[in-house]
């Protein structure tokens, strides 16, 4: 892999192990839906949308990658320095947005294996939007220890492995040329081993569904570990149709908190076999933080809060907001394994998910 | 006509037979003093893929008797499952579930019980606990004429552009496997004189090559009286030579990876490919499966 970008290249990206990267597209595919991928010099966003209600997206920032050259004028001045660009994040204009066929992406990623998630169990997890730090042997023991069995298969020394070829996945190398061109892949497993081209086909990006979180204010902000909520989803019937978050303000300040207290997080789901109440109890190792005023209750189709349960097998915490509109967004950190520079190297995958609109 | 053996090496055998059964219901075997042919060529098969073996006698029998007024030859027509599981029980067992210990003595013979031709699998083996045990397997076969045989030709192909010898096949299906969702019906195998190979895909979302570099490229006795041997060193070695072939037809013959350790690839551009799949090392010449995969011409 060259380091002289080509500079007619709007976009090169490479990545030595492609399972983290496969790990948040996986996270963000479902079905046949095509993905909007967007380029920024800061990194990708992949989003896939179902019934203009769901809205996944996958952020993978550039430090996820090897290398990243981001060069938005490729098209038009090719004599761009892509340094420049790069010690100026975020300061530019529109994106480069582009429509591809993810499956077909997440195939092309997975010929040299089929390896799932990166996740080691002594990465860092990180709090989003707080500046809230974690006590790193409470994630190691404790009932997250239960939850994860895949987690702890990991060995402890799992970052070296990574340089010793362990577990590890194909090496790749991602361009794109600009409008009109295919999303071009090359890949190579090993030094003697095959290596792959792929042109995966590319679509003009139509406009995505707008969920404007920050439009209304929230009124409900928790903090949990991952493992809850998808042990929570794992649950639930697939067919149970409604999906509803219940939040309930603590108790009054100077008052201890009784059992007869109403849960600070509550999930209720009812199908057509019968319905489920699950209440998470307000302790700091359940719920690590939970802002709520007054008592919040929406209700979402569960088919699509159920899409995320891919991503959850992956994720080591979550955040669950609601804002007053009743749009949940939900944050799910998914931890790599590599040695943590400065920046956020984790990538994330938000949900966004509009409620049912319910009778008054 | 008379025959019996004892099968020496029935772990080879039984992969064999595996990779047949996989291809056809039905096989041609033919027996002759020194060597056994087995020959799938129903076109009933999908993508019509054939395959043409020729197995040394010694690399498989010992104590090999064999007599008929056809010059010594036999000519049978067998179930391929059938055999594939009279062998299985020989074979030795594979881990812990196998309930032998491995030094089965198998010996097959054509029997005829009842008016009805039986290849006769007898096998002594013993328990691990040291119990002996005899296990029968009678396959019923059909005697084919001679002259029926003889009608059943190798597929005739023009000299091939390409020889190559392949990575090992169990890494291409691994990769021919992957490479299903995105291949549709058909998968393009392409191979050039430096010793690269590559599958191909195509569909409407991605376009996929797989590319093995560093391949060695195989020198082939050429058949005098062809014009193309002289046209060979003129030709670019750059030029990838290929054919797209069933994507069915070709997991079919990676299955035989089990018994492969050298396969070598011909290529004849838009006619066919053919593939020997050498069991054991090539210098013992203890024996080739050829499969012939016909080209898909778009």
């Amino acid at each position: 892999m060259s380091d002289d970008g080509e500079v007619d290249q709007v976009l090169a990206a490479s990545v030595g192990d492609v399972k983290y990267v496969m790990g948040l597209l996986r996270g963000v595919q479902f079905g046949s839906n095509r993905a909007t991928i967007r380029a920024t010099s800061g990194g990708l966003s992949v989003s896939v949308e179902d019934a203009r209600t769901l809205l996944a997206t996958a952020f993978i920032f550039k430090n996820i990658f090897d290398e990243y050259l981001y060069n938005p004028e490729a098209g038009l001045a090719s004599q761009d320095q892509p340094s420049q660009s790069q010690s100026q994040p975020q300061e530019e204009g529109e994106p480069t947005a582009f429509e591809i066929p993810l499956a077909a992406l997440i195939e092309c990623m997975s010929l040299f294996g089929n390896t799932m998630g990166s996740s080691s169990s002594n990465a860092k997890q990180r709090a989003l939007h707080t500046g809230h730090s974690d006590d790193e042997d409470n994630q190691e023991g404790g009932p997250s220890a239960r939850a994860n069995p895949r987690q702890n298969t990991v060995p402890a020394n799992g970052r070296i492995d990574q340089y010793f070829g362990g577990d590890k996945g194909a090496g790749v190398r991602l361009s794109y040329v600009g409008a009109g061109h295919p999303l071009l892949l090359l890949m190579a497993e090993e030094v003697h081993g095959p290596t792959a081209t792929c042109e995966i086909t590319t679509f003009e990006a139509e406009p995505i569904v707008e969920l404007d979180f920050l439009e209304a204010p929230t009124v409900l902000k928790i903090i949990l570990k991952s493992s809850w909520l998808r042990d929570a989803l794992s649950e639930i019937d697939s067919n149970c149709d409604k999906f509803t978050i219940i939040g309930n303000p603590p108790p009054p300040p100077g008052r201890a908190a009784r059992s007869t207290d109403p849960p600070r997080l509550r999930i209720q789901t009812a199908g057509n076999f019968g319905s489920i109440e699950m209440d998470y109890p307000s302790d700091k190792e359940v719920l690590e933080t939970c802002e709520c005023e007054q008592q919040v209750r929406f209700s979402y189709r569960f088919k699509f809060i159920a899409h995320a349960s891919k991503a959850l097998q992956h994720s080591t915490k979550t955040s669950l907001r609601i804002n007053e509109e009743g749009m949940l967004s939900l944050q799910l950190i998914m931890p790599t394994a590599r040695p943590r520079q400065a920046g956020n190297t984790d990538g994330f995958i938000e949900f966004r998910c509009l409620p049912i609109d319910e009778d008054p | 006509m008379r025959f019996r053996a004892n099968i020496e090496d029935v772990a080879t055998f039984y992969k064999i037979s595996q990779a047949v059964e996989k291809l056809q219901k039905r096989c041609t075997v033919k027996f002759t003093e020194s060597e056994m042919h087995i020959i799938c060529n129903n076109d009933a098969g999908e993508g019509s893929i054939q395959v043409w073996s020729q197995i040394q006698v010694p690399s498989l029998f010992t104590e090999y008797r064999i007599q008929s007024n056809a010059d010594n030859e036999i000519y049978l027509g067998v179930a391929t499952d059938a055999l594939a599981a009279a062998l299985k029980s020989a074979a030795a067992p594979s881990g812990q579930q196998g309930a032998f210990s491995g030094d089965a003595e198998v010996i097959v013979r054509l029997v005829k019980r009842t008016e009805v031709a039986m290849l006769s699998f007898e096998i002594n083996a013993s328990t691990r606990l040291g119990r002996p045990v005899r296990i029968a397997h009678d396959v019923r076969v059909d005697i084919l004429k001679r002259e029926d045989v003889s009608r059943l030709k190798q597929p005739m192909c023009p000299e091939p552009e390409v020889h190559i010898i392949l990575p090992p096949l169990a890494k291409v299906r691994a990769v021919a496997e992957r490479l299903r969702p995105l291949a549709g019906e058909m998968i393009g195998m392409y191979a050039n004189r430096e010793g690269c190979f590559q599958l191909r895909a195509q569909t409407d979302a991605a376009s996929v090559v797989v590319s093995w570099h560093g391949l060695s490229n195989p020198r082939m006795a050429h058949d005098p009286s062809t014009q193309r041997a002289d046209e060979d060193d003129e030709r670019d070695p750059k030029v990838l030579y290929g054919v797209l072939v069933n994507v069915k037809s070709l997991q079919k013959f990676l299955n035989s990876h089990v018994v492969s350790t050298t396969t070598i690839a011909c290529i004849c551009q838009n006619h066919c490919i053919i593939l020997y799949v050498y069991m054991g090392e090539i210098a013992d010449a203890g024996g080739v499966l050829t499969f012939y995969i016909p080209a898909i011409i778009e």
